[in-house]
């Protein structure tokens, strides 16, 4: 059947949105922040899987997004949807101007660069702390005053439905192209016509932009932030996922947030150890699978529908062969 | 267009790596419609002259002329857009994305391009380079020639004024090689403008309207292949090395 | 602000470069021949410091012995995380290979950072001294285990170079930097020398947080950020360079003790002056932006 795939996915969510308010609120809360690292995830693989730009400052744009909804909303009484919105225009700003700076570097380069980017963020937020609140935390407004956790589901859900179909236009469309062009290498897709600096500087604008919305929703969903937001602890937490997941497709990578938060409950009697238990699934995955443990899973259930999804749609209009 | 026909013009080109002067004083013209061989001994700047005028590389001295505006200094993409197109001297192909995505690709960055329309292309070129039946597979999956062959569609797809080829002939099975000269002078016959490097003299001589050959960063001959092939400073400076 | 207090910042800020130093060294060896930058570089500096502090308090070993058996460990350690996890760098089959070794070492930081919260625990712990007691000179007073790291750091520099120059293996190392293939074509097996420069690297960076111990404290995280210090230094200090190491290495710890003494507000000094470092890496990314190895070949000098 045509795009049974798809259809399957529907009914996924139709039903997950349906049974949400039977979910006890502790797994809720762990799917709410499930999603949250989905958005994360996903627009770190357009950035890092796509566009082959790894940056390591990711989760400081969460944390960037975070924190400046989350003053602006205490500062100037501003809607919180409006101030999320402030948050992410700043990361789209700060990404592209980071995306501008580090134009010329590649690899290993643009990765140290950006490790110091997120470090600079995090210690100006611990250490600023008559605005931040530093180490302490800063309290933040909660987007609804309900006495559940249903509508930050709901919420949740809708950001990441809506950021997938943003970024899966976008990988998909000629741009997702010359992403990936400019991934295997610049100067054949300069050489191709295509404008790499500012293509790069939008990959790292729209990824921002999506870092600084997950980001944004977290503060105030949670109602606190701390600089750890943006450490280096969690953007490990975050190349962990994406990898295993499998970093060169939005939706594998967001499958490996999902498998890596559930994972991460379920073996909570483990406690600490579950971090340097993830951190050996990352490298026997980069050592044994590097293409991601859920992108097998991935194409196999994609070929249900006969689609070619992963490929970018553009590729092979008018005809329909089974390569993804 | 020029009114002399000049499609593209180096003039007094200078490249420094370093304390090496790769390009000195450079002046190199190309006519619409001609097919120029460049040669020289390696470490001559056969490579780094194509890179300035592709805009890989910008110049320290002089200046590009691409139909009557200079465009030295601007990125490659712009040269790409005005009907420049090149191969690399070690084939540089997207090698995880598949034949028919690397000829899509220069397709899509033409403005108003059609998604539809640029396949159709695409397909019709893979038809031309007999690699029609590999389309699926990624690029990096090919053999040494096709990946050749692939580099040359990618270049056609910008539908170029002129193509620049570096080392075309470079490790490719003479059989595969016969065959992109074939392709090459189709392409010429059909109105595009050549510039080939290679060390494949016999290949060059069969091809080339002109001669080009370079040492030392400079040129030292410039003409028709069987006046440069008797020029005294060309068997000089192949003899001095 | 008296000149007593610049000169001690300034006599720190030395001994501070040195350690740096020591541990840019093995960045490099580890770069020009296995062609990776170590992101957990910083990590194995943290095992080394714990691992001296062990063998000091549980087998009452004294601290220099404990800095070698430490160095040996680590150079042990190393080399098995290097078996178990970069081979594929030498096979031709592993695509993207700056990828692979990025992740690998990012995702080894990531675990060895973790692995030593649960063994070590999170909180600062403190090794007895190497020397205690301090000196003075004038109104000058430095502690006697900064004078011990300075100079121990050195003489390991020097020691290192010497091995470089002057033996078979040194030679051997360079052998294989510069040209694997030709390397091999004499009869040296590079496999061999990926080890041993990671481990060799590695025992630098132990040697180094053994030295830094007892000056300030162990903890866990201690690592991320001089290894962020060993990138501006290799890239300030030139490839390969150990005496512009060295020079890089001082200028950087001197610039961050005249940041911290000059910074205006001195509860926020600290802080920043570890920031200051990591702004000092973005700006010289900027103007070099592939800089960091100028040469990719090793050439101690």
């Amino acid at each position: 059947m045509r795009h049974l795939h798809v259809y399957i996915l529907l009914a996924v969510a139709v039903l997950a949105l349906a049974y949400a308010p039977r979910v006890n609120p502790y797994w809720m809360h762990v799917a709410i922040i499930a999603m949250f690292y989905g958005i994360l995830a996903s627009s770190w693989s357009l950035l890092a899987g796509y566009a082959g730009l790894f940056s390591l400052g990711h989760m400081a744009f969460a944390s960037i997004g975070g924190y400046a909804s989350a003053l602006l909303v205490q500062w100037y009484g501003i809607p919180i949807p409006l101030g999320m919105a402030a948050g992410v225009a700043l990361c789209c700003a700060l990404g592209g101007l980071i995306g501008w700076v580090c134009l010329r570097m590649s690899g290993p380069y643009l990765a140290i660069f950006t490790l110091g980017f997120a470090e600079i963020v995090r210690i100006t937020f611990s250490t600023e702390d008559d605005i931040t609140a530093g180490m302490a935390g800063l309290h933040t407004e909660p987007l609804f005053r309900a006495a559940t956790r249903l509508p930050y589901f709901y919420t949740a859900f809708g950001l990441l439905v809506v950021s997938l179909a943003l970024m899966g236009a976008i990988v998909q469309s000629r741009w997702g192209l010359f992403l990936r062009a400019i991934r295997e290498d610049e100067q054949a897709a300069a050489a191709s016509g295509i404008d790499v600096a500012r293509f790069r500087i939008l990959a790292f604008a729209i990824a921002s932009g999506f870092a600084g919305l997950a980001g944004g929703f977290y503060g105030h969903y949670i109602g606190i932030l701390t600089p750890s937001l943006g450490g280096l602890d969690l953007m490990a937490v975050l190349v962990v996922m994406a990898v295993i997941g499998g970093m060169e497709r939005l939706p594998t990578a967001v499958g490996g947030a999902f498998a890596v938060e559930f994972l991460l409950e379920l073996l909570r009697e483990y406690g600490q150890w579950r971090l340097p238990i993830f951190g050996v699934i990352l490298l026997l995955t980069m050592r044994f699978a590097r293409n991601g443990l859920l992108t097998p899973f991935w194409l196999h259930f994609v070929r249900l529908g006969g689609g070619a999804r992963g490929a970018a749609a553009v590729v092979a209009p008018g005809r329909k062969d089974s390569r993804a | 267009m020029s009114e002399n026909g000049i499609l593209i013009e180096g003039s007094r080109v200078t490249k420094r790596f370093g304390g090496i002067t790769a390009n000195d004083g450079v002046d190199f013209a190309v006519a619409e419609g001609d097919l120029v061989g460049l040669i020289g001994p390696n470490g001559s700047g056969k490579t780094t002259l194509i890179n300035v005028l592709t805009g890989h590389l910008t110049p320290d001295g002089g200046k590009v002329i691409l139909r009557g505006r200079q465009v030295s200094g601007k990125p490659a993409h712009i040269y790409a857009a005005t009907g420049v197109a090149r191969t690399f001297q070690s084939t540089q192909l997207f090698g995880r994305m598949t034949v028919l995505e690397n000829l899509m690709v220069p397709g899509l960055t033409r403005p108003r391009s059609s998604a539809h329309e640029v396949a159709r292309r695409a397909r019709a070129c893979l038809e031309f380079l007999n690699l029609a039946h590999l389309e699926q597979l990624y690029a990096k999956n090919l053999s040494g020639g096709q990946q050749k062959l692939l580099e040359l569609g990618r270049c056609l797809m910008l539908d170029p004024a002129i193509l620049f080829l570096d080392e075309p002939f470079a490790g490719v099975h003479p059989h595969l090689r016969d065959e992109l000269i074939k392709r090459i002078e189709e392409l010429h016959r059909a109105g595009r403008t050549f510039v080939v490097v290679d060390h494949d003299m016999e290949s060059i001589l069969r091809i080339s309207r002109r001669l080009v050959v370079m040492a030392r960063g400079r040129k030292i001959a410039d003409g028709p292949p069987e006046a440069v092939r008797t020029d005294q400073a060309v068997l000089a400076a192949y003899a001095g090395l | 602000m008296s000149w007593d207090y610049l000169f001690i910042q300034a006599a720190n800020g030395a001994v501070i470069g040195i350690i740096y130093a020591l541990i840019a060294v093995g960045v490099t060896l580890i770069f020009s021949i296995l062609k990776i930058v170590n992101f957990a570089h910083g990590d194995l500096y943290m095992l080394g410091g714990y691992c001296a502090y062990y063998v000091i308090t549980l087998f009452g070993v004294p601290p220099l012995p404990a800095m070698f058996v430490s160095m040996a460990a680590l150079f042990t350690i190393a080399i098995i995380l290097e078996r178990l996890l970069l081979t594929p760098l030498y096979s031709d089959a592993t695509e993207r290979k700056d990828e692979y070794g990025l992740i690998v070492t990012f995702g080894l930081a990531f675990f060895l950072r973790n692995i030593a919260i649960i063994a070590f625990g999170p909180f600062p712990l403190k090794p007895p001294s190497f020397i205690s007691g301090v000196q003075h000179f004038g109104n000058l007073i430095v502690t006697n285990d900064r004078l011990f790291a300075g100079s121990a750091g050195i003489v390991l520099i020097l020691a290192l170079l010497y091995f470089m120059h002057r033996t078979i293996w040194g030679q051997a190392l360079d052998a294989v930097s510069q040209s694997r293939e030709a390397a091999a074509i004499v009869g040296i097996n590079p496999r061999r020398f990926n080890s041993f420069a990671f481990g060799v690297g590695a025992a630098l960076a132990a040697a180094a947080g053994a030295l830094i111990a007892p000056i300030f404290s162990l903890a866990p995280d201690m690592g991320v950020l001089p290894n962020i210090q060993a990138y501006v230094i290799v890239i300030l200090g030139g490839m390969g360079s150990v005496l512009g190491s060295i020079i890089a290495g001082i200028a950087l710890g001197e610039s961050e003790g005249l940041f911290t003494a000059f910074f205006p507000d001195p509860t926020r000094a600290l802080a920043y002056t570890n920031a200051f470092g990591v702004l000092v890496l973005m700006i010289v990314l900027i103007f070099r932006p592939n800089g960091l190895f100028g040469r990719r070949h090793l050439r101690m000098e």
